[in-house]
């Protein structure tokens, strides 16, 4: 396979699952608001100002705009082409990379994601604030449809794994931030008010975190009701069965990475597959103990790291094929949460724009 | 008759009407279409309308047009009713073009080797020497089988009489044929009763012939040839069909940054290591091909490319220099060429050309310039063009200044009234849009012409401009049978 197809496979994948990731963010949010309205109102700026944390956007929000509030937020992270993580951003990257390859992929995810494309172009702000839960919801689904189409007309060959590992790769990296940033608040309310994490209003929270994981039933059905952090946290980071814990999705990426080299277990040939099987057998092999022991954020920021890490050498290994006369491509653009990725700048645009006959 | 053409003024006193033969009678292959469209209302037509949009939406088929806000997609205008040739016609056009390609490969075959047809001075040798599309680089290079223009789209049109007239040879990247392929899919769609009322020559394998002539064409040394087509990339105004035809023949789409050359010859960069690559369809212009050889600051080559095409280990289809023999200049010359190499006359006319570096031509034109149609020699895509009749004093003034300072990149042609179609506008009515023609044609071992072509038409009332870049649309086009 050709690596920018690969590259390209990859891409649009990961930008198809942060635009879902994204909804799901924003879908709690505005559920937990109306949840605790008792004591909150659906502005209230400290619960907006999390999922800005949570892309690491603080310094583009604050320059675009002045306060925090729902209307801000949502307009940041739907709408916002400035943005290069908004939903419609997301899409309109995964739809270019799907377009790029259009010959690659089945013809039927082209129409998904341009389905959804075409869907965007036509959604105004009004629409998503009259009716957030159908709007969300229509994101959400229009990606599992994406996942589905994708598992039902792409072969399940070298270019399906790849998918896999930026799909994994991406919600492991969403899953991480956001325990790190509900927890950072928790934690500074927690101080604030001079209690500890388990009033009431915390376990709305932590079942909002769950709920935006989808993963509240699936958390019930392990833990029955004991909704507490330890049991929160041992499952959204250790659980090994449930589709958006950390140690399931690193799992996914591992055996996909795997399936590509012919790596196997105590055996590896690349590095991408030595980081990923390094960071799977720590998480098998972690209790919920270790990382207090660690601190939950520095151990959520080391995760992250290593994710960026894994990513890096995927695109030195797979992507960025080089001949001596050719620099490498620079590793920025393999770093999540950074602008304009699969390697496609705007320099040679002009260029392309020659005369056809 | 249709409540849409009991409506539909073809003007047959001023031009020939493919659908009417006299205001009032349709030709006779005409006949069963204008029964069908008889019985739709205009919510039928709609619902055509309709699903035909879907398809071409969901196909991802739109086309961008440069010099407007980034990311502007359209859809590609299509008009519901086909245009029809009869078969009789149709073997004329056949026979016309294999004949005019067939000299027109001699032709290019001799300037980039012995030059007979200088040295006869047949065609003035500054002419060609002097064409901005002559490849000196490639003198003296063989392609294998001789063959340099693998892939041609030759425009036709009709003229007041009814006659097919060769307007222009494409033949370096001829683009188009994706909308002929997916014109046809969208009509079966839309309109399968009416389809199944004639006897259509099919189309569909034109991926299959097209991928038979690049084997055809490929290095001799290698068995199994190794197909790639080469695009400048997404932001091209033709990429969507540089990926169709890349899917259709299931071969890789590849940007120049996806080729290298090792010792002479071209690999592909994959997941697992390099590839070698033995023929290359390119649709990128010569110009942009190999930095090392061409425009330096060339992002979408591949270096080393020529080298490696010259070693004859690779083959480019169509190959270097092909430009040269598409000139409109040269067009004008293309009756003598077929008679010079095969010693026929051509079957297919030339539209009179006057040649603005012959300077009785060129006292004619200045003369003549509110009736003279007055093209730039080497662009395409309507651009640099000079409609006589419609164009202002000042844009007359401006060309006489351009036409006397560089005389070679210009030639006039008289206003052809190109025939007519009736096209819906709105889709509420019907008028008469001016078509052309543009049959694809491939050669290999052999010449193959799929029957039909991609009939375009300009959708815009009174305009001859047929081009998408200029606002043009295009019809599905019917060879039938008898």
């Amino acid at each position: 396979m050709l690596s920018r197809v690969a590259e390209s496979l990859f891409w649009m994948s990961r930008y198809f699952e942060r635009a879902e990731n994204t909804a799901r963010f924003l879908d709690v949010n505005f559920n937990l608001l109306l949840d605790l309205n008792k004591i909150t109102h659906v502005e209230n700026p400290n619960y907006w100002i999390a999922l800005i944390l949570v892309t690491s956007d603080k310094e583009r929000f604050n320059s675009l705009y002045e306060s925090y509030s729902a209307h801000t937020v949502t307009d940041y992270l739907v709408f916002n082409k400035n943005n290069p993580n908004s939903i419609i951003s997301c899409i309109s990257l995964a739809r270019e990379n799907g377009r790029s390859i259009i010959e690659s992929i089945s013809s039927e995810m082209w129409e998904q994601v341009n389905n959804l494309y075409h869907y965007l172009q036509g959604v105004t702000p009004q629409f998503v604030h009259n009716d957030p839960y159908s709007f969300y919801k229509e994101i959400k689904n229009a990606s599992h449809l994406f996942q589905g189409i994708t598992d039902n007309t792409f072969s399940h060959n070298e270019g399906w794994d790849f998918i896999q590992i930026a799909k994994y790769l991406e919600r492991t990296d969403n899953i991480a931030r956001l325990i790190d940033v509900k927890y950072h608040m928790l934690l500074s309310e927690a101080q604030n008010q001079g209690d500890i994490i388990a009033g009431s209003e915390d376990i709305i929270q932590w079942m909002a975190v769950l709920k935006s994981c989808s993963a509240l039933e699936a958390f019930r059905k392990v833990y029955l009701s004991k909704v507490d952090p330890d049991n929160i946290l041992r499952f959204l980071i250790l659980d090994r069965s449930f589709p958006r814990s950390i140690n399931f999705s690193v799992c996914a990426a591992e055996d996909a990475l795997w399936r590509i080299s012919g790596s196997s277990r105590h055996r590896y040939v690349n590095n991408a597959d030595r980081l990923i099987g390094k960071l799977e057998a720590e998480l098998s092999y972690t209790a919920i103990e270790d990382i207090y022991a660690k601190g939950l954020h520095h151990y959520l920021e080391d995760l992250e790291q290593r994710l960026v890490k894994v990513g890096e050498q995927v695109h030195l290994t797979y992507f960025a094929y080089h001949t001596p006369e050719i620099e490498p491509l620079d590793i920025e653009e393999a770093l999540p949460f950074t602008g304009v990725a699969g390697g496609r700048p705007n320099w040679s645009q002009a260029q392309q724009h020659q005369q056809q006959q | 008759m249709s409540r849409f053409f009991d409506h539909y003024n073809a003007e047959c006193s001023h031009f020939f009407d493919e659908v009417m033969a006299t205001a009032g009678s349709p030709r006779h292959h005409y006949d069963k279409m204008l029964q069908r469209f008889g019985q739709f209302s205009l919510d039928d037509i709609k619902a055509r309308r309709e699903i035909v949009n879907i398809f071409f939406r969901n196909q991802g088929i739109t086309f961008t047009v440069y010099g407007e806000d980034d990311g502007v997609e359209r859809l590609f205008p299509f008009d519901l009713i086909p245009r029809i040739v009869p078969a009789h016609e149709w073997a004329t056009i056949e026979k016309g073009l294999i004949q005019r390609i067939t000299a027109l490969n001699e032709f290019l075959n001799d300037i980039y080797h012995s030059q007979k047809i200088l040295k006869d001075k047949v065609i003035p040798a500054e002419l060609i020497l002097g064409s901005q599309h002559f490849r000196r680089e490639f003198v003296g290079v063989n392609p294998p089988l001789g063959i340099y223009i693998h892939v041609t789209g030759s425009d036709i049109i009709r003229d007041r009489h009814g006659n097919y007239l060769v307007l222009e040879d494409n033949l370096r990247t001829p683009s188009g044929v994706s909308y002929m392929l997916q014109n046809r899919q969208a009509m079966k769609r839309a309109f399968p009763v009416l389809f199944d009322k004639y006897k259509i020559r099919p189309i569909e394998n034109y991926p299959q012939e097209l991928l038979r002539t690049l084997q055809e064409i490929g290095p001799t040394s290698r068995r199994d040839p190794n197909v790639v087509v080469l695009t400048p990339g997404i932001y091209n105004s033709a990429y969507f069909e540089h990926s169709f035809l890349a899917r259709q023949m299931g071969v890789e789409l590849t940007e120049g940054k996806d080729l290298v050359v090792h010792n002479n010859k071209v690999y592909t960069r994959t997941t697992r290591g390099l590839e070698q690559i033995d023929v290359i369809y390119r649709r990128v212009d010569d110009a942009y091909l190999d930095p090392l050889v061409f425009l330096p600051d060339s992002k979408l080559g591949v270096a080393g490319l020529v080298n490696a095409y010259r070693k004859g280990n690779v083959t480019l289809a169509n190959a270097i220099g092909c430009g040269v023999a598409d000139d409109k200049v040269i067009y004008s010359f293309v009756p003598k060429i077929i008679k010079y190499y095969l010693g026929e006359d051509p079957i297919l006319e030339n539209v009179p050309t006057w040649l603005a570096s012959n300077p009785d031509d060129l006292k004619y034109i200045l003369a003549n310039l509110s009736t003279l149609v007055v093209k730039a020699a080497n662009e395409s895509g309507g651009y640099g063009m000079l409609i006589g009749p419609e164009s202002t004093i000042e844009e007359q003034e401006q060309f006489a200044e351009m036409i006397v300072a560089h005389p070679r990149n210009y030639i006039a042609q008289p206003t052809i009234s190109l025939s007519r179609h009736p096209s819906f506008f709105n889709d509420t009515e019907l008028w008469g849009c001016h078509i052309d023609l543009r049959p694809y044609v491939l050669y290999g071992k052999t010449v193959t012409i799929v029957p039909g072509g991609l009939t375009r038409v300009a959708l815009k009332r009174g305009s001859l401009v047929v081009n998408s870049s200029q606002g043009g649309g295009s019809k599905d086009t019917w060879v039938v049978d008898e």
